[in-house]
C-alpha cells in the first residue's frame, strides 16, 4: 500500500460528465469516504478511446500527452483514470512514449507548437479499481460499512481492457519476444490479468457476495462497435448477461462507462426480442459501494441507470 | 483426416471422394482427402515495409505463428471463423494483398479487446498491428468503407471539433449516418430526439428516464447536447492536430 498515493490527478473522461454522470458522483462519495483525494483535471480533452487510434497513430499520442502535460502542470505525477478505455488509452500512450525515443521528442516538439508544456516526465496512469484496492483496501471498506450489501448476488464484470493488454496495464510479469528496453515489468499495484479480483474484494467486503462469472468477467462487450457493428455487439452482450442469470446474479457490477452503457443498451434490445435470460441489471461498483456506505438511491443516483437496479435493491431491502 | 483452419482454405480447392485417382494412382482410403495446390505469383514485398513504417506496427516481424491469437480472440471464436489474426499477419508479411483484400469484409470486425495481444508469446502487438495493415489497406485504396472505419472517422472529427465528445450527439449523429431522418433545429442546427425517425429500441429507451421523471439526468444531457461541452484554449492545439493528421494521411 501507499504505492499510488492518496492524493491524485482525476481524469474523468468525456462520458463521465454527460450520460455516466452516476458514476462520476458515486466514485467522489467513495473516494471521500475512503479517505482518498481526487484533482480534477481542468480544461482536458478526450483520450481518443478506441476509436481515434485507428485514425491517426500521433494524433491519439497526441491527445494523451496533453492530458498528461496537465496533471504534470498541476504538481501530478500519477493520473487516475475511472474508464477502461480512457486508461487503457493513455497507459498505451505512456507505453510509447517510454519506449520509442523517436515518438517521444516528437511528441514534445509537437506539444511545445501547440502552446502546451512539454512533458518533463511521463506520468503514470493507473484505473481507479486499482487505486481503491491499494490506497483504502478490503479494510476500510469493511470499516466504513454501514448497510452491508446482505444477500445481493453480484456478478463482477471488469470489461476487457481493465487488466488488458499486459504491455499498457503491465499486469504481468512476462517478457515476450521484444528488446529489453521495450519490455514491460510488472506493476505492484497491478491485478491478476486472467483473474482480476480486485472489484469481487472490495463488494465483498461491503457484504455482498461474488457469483461465479468466468470467463465473461474479461469477454468484450464489444464496446468500440456498439454503435457501428450492432450484431456482434449484441451478441456479446447476450453471452454476458445469460451467463450472469444463469449462475445466479441479481446484478451485474461494472467498473467502465462504455461496457455500462453497451450493457444497458443491449439489454434493452435483447429484452424488446424476447431473448430468454437477460434481465439482470448494471451498476457501477462504486453506486453499489456508496449504498453500503450508508448514501441514499438519490445520493449515488440509482436512478440515472436505464436498466433500472432499483427493484432488485428494493427486494432485498437495500434501497 | 482433418483441416485445421478450413475456413482458409477455398471450398472448391478441397477434394474428398469416396475413390480418389490423381494422375493414375488410386490414392482411396486414408487419403481421400486433398487440398489442391495452386500458384501464386502476384505478391507485394513492400507492403510489411508499410506496416512497420508505423510505430505500433513494428512488432509485426516478431509473429511465429503459434496462433495463439486467434485461439483467443473472440471475434473469431464466436461470431465469425474467417476472423483469424494469425492469418492477417502472414498475408500481410508475404504481401499477398489479394487475398488480404478477399477477407476485408471481416478485417475491420475486430472489437479492440486486446486478447491477442495480451496473449502472444513473443510480444507482439497484435491488435495494433492488424490496425496498421488496415490503415496501410485503407492508404492504397484496397478496402471500402467499412462501417467501424466511418464511425471512427466520425468521432475523431467531433474530437478535432471540441476537444470532447458528447454522447447523445455522437447517437444521433451516428443514426444519421445510417440513413434515419434526424429532426434538427433550425438555428443550432442540433438533433432533437423523439421527433424524426429513430430506431424504436431507442426510442424506448430514452423514454426511460422521462417515466421514472429523472428531470436532472434529463436536463444535463439536454444541456450537452444543446451547448457542447468543449476544451479551452483549444484552436491552437487543433491546428497541430490537423497537421499530424495530414501527414499521416488521415484528413483529406
Amino acid at each position: 500500500m501507499g504505492v499510488i498515493g492518496k492524493r491524485v490527478a482525476y481524469y474523468p473522461g468525456c462520458s463521465l460528465e454527460g450520460a455516466a454522470r452516476s458514476y462520476d458522483v458515486s466514485t467522489r462519495i467513495v473516494a471521500k469516504e475512503l479517505g482518498l483525494e481526487l484533482d480534477y483535471l481542468e480544461d482536458y480533452n478526450c483520450c481518443g478511446a478506441m476509436e481515434s487510434k485507428n485514425v491517426t497513430f500521433m494524433g491519439t499520442m497526441l491527445l494523451n500527452a496533453r492530458n498528461m502535460s496537465l496533471a504534470r502542470r498541476q504538481g501530478h505525477n500519477v493520473i487516475v483514470a475511472p474508464c477502461n478505455g480512457c486508461s487503457f488509452s493513455l497507459q498505451r500512450a505512456e507505453y510509447f512514449l517510454e519506449t520509442d525515443r523517436a515518438v517521444y521528442d516528437r511528441v514534445n516538439a509537437l506539444l511545445r507548437e501547440g502552446g502546451v508544456d512539454p512533458l518533463d516526465q511521463i506520468p503514470q496512469t493507473y484505473h481507479i479499481l486499482e487505486w481503491f484496492y491499494h490506497e483504502a483496501g478490503p479494510q476500510k471498506v469493511k470499516e466504513r460499512t454501514r448497510k452491508p450489501l446482505r444477500g445481493l448476488k453480484v456478478a463482477n464484470y471488469y470489461g476487457c481492457l481493465y487488466t488488458r493488454p499486459h504491455f499498457y496495464a503491465r499486469t504481468y510479469a512476462h517478457a515476450g519476444g521484444q528488446d529489453e528496453e521495450a519490455r514491460p515489468r510488472k506493476r505492484e499495484t497491478a491485478d491478476d490479468d486472467e483473474h482480476p479480483y480486485y472489484m469481487n474484494a472490495l463488494l465483498e467486503a461491503a457484504g455482498a457476495t461474488s457469483v461465479e462469472f468466468e470467463p465473461m468477467h474479461t469477454q468484450c462487450c464489444g464496446g468500440p462497435h456498439s454503435l457501428s457493428d450492432e450484431l456482434v455487439s449484441e451478441k456479446f452482450v447476450m453471452m454476458i448477461l445469460q451467463t450472469a442469470k444463469r449462475n445466479g446474479a441479481d446484478i451485474i457490477a461494472t467498473e467502465c462507462p462504455l461496457c455500462h452503457a453497451s450493457l444497458e443498451m443491449y439489454r434493452h434490445r435483447l429484452m424488446m426480442k424476447g431473448v430468454p435470460d437477460v434481465d439482470v441489471p448494471a451498476a457501477y461498483f462504486t453506486q453499489l459501494l456508496g449504498l453500503a456506505f450508508g448514501y441514499s438511491v438519490g445520493d449515488v443516483k440509482l436512478k440515472d441507470n436505464l436498466s433500472d437496479p432499483i427493484p432488485v435493491l428494493k427486494k432485498l431491502g437495500l434501497a | 483426416m482433418a483441416i485445421h483452419e478450413r475456413s482458409l482454405v477455398e471450398p472448391e480447392r478441397i477434394l474428398r471422394k469416396e475413390r480418389l485417382v490423381i494422375d493414375g494412382v488410386d490414392v482411396s482410403g486414408d487419403w481421400n482427402l486433398i487440398i489442391l495446390p495452386r500458384v501464386i505469383n502476384d505478391y507485394d514485398l513492400d507492403f510489411a515495409k508499410d506496416v512497420m513504417n508505423s510505430p505500433d506496427g513494428k512488432t509485426i516481424t516478431q509473429c511465429y505463428q503459434c496462433s495463439y491469437c486467434t485461439a483467443s480472440c473472440p471475434v473469431h471464436n464466436y461470431w465469425d471463423e474467417r476472423y483469424n489474426p494469425r492469418h492477417f499477419i502472414y498475408l500481410a508479411r508475404l504481401g499477398m494483398i489479394d487475398e488480404l483484400q478477399k477477407r476485408a469484409d471481416v478485417m475491420w470486425r475486430c472489437v479492440s479487446c486486446h486478447k491477442c495481444t495480451h496473449r502472444c508469446p513473443k510480444g507482439v502487438l497484435v491488435e495494433e498491428v492488424l490496425k496498421a495493415i488496415l490503415r496501410a489497406m485503407a492508404k492504397k485504396g484496397l478496402v471500402e468503407e467499412y462501417p467501424s472505419k466511418k464511425f471512427d472517422k466520425f468521432f475523431t472529427e467531433s474530437v478535432l471539433e471540441y476537444g470532447r465528445i458528447e454522447d447523445g450527439e455522437l447517437l444521433f449523429g451516428w443514426i444519421e449516418k445510417q440513413g434515419y431522418r434526424v429532426f434538427k433545429d433550425p438555428i443550432l442546427k442540433k438533433p432533437i430526439p423523439f421527433i424524426g425517425e429513430t430506431p424504436e429500441w431507442l426510442k424506448q429507451l430514452t423514454v426511460k428516464p422521462l417515466k421514472s421523471m429523472n428531470i436532472g439526468f434529463l436536463v444535463l444531457n439536454a444541456k450537452h447536447m444543446l451547448f457542447h461541452p468543449r476544451t479551452k484554449n483549444w484552436s491552437k492545439f487543433k491546428q497541430v492536430l490537423r497537421k499530424v493528421m495530414q501527414e499521416e494521411g488521415a484528413l483529406h
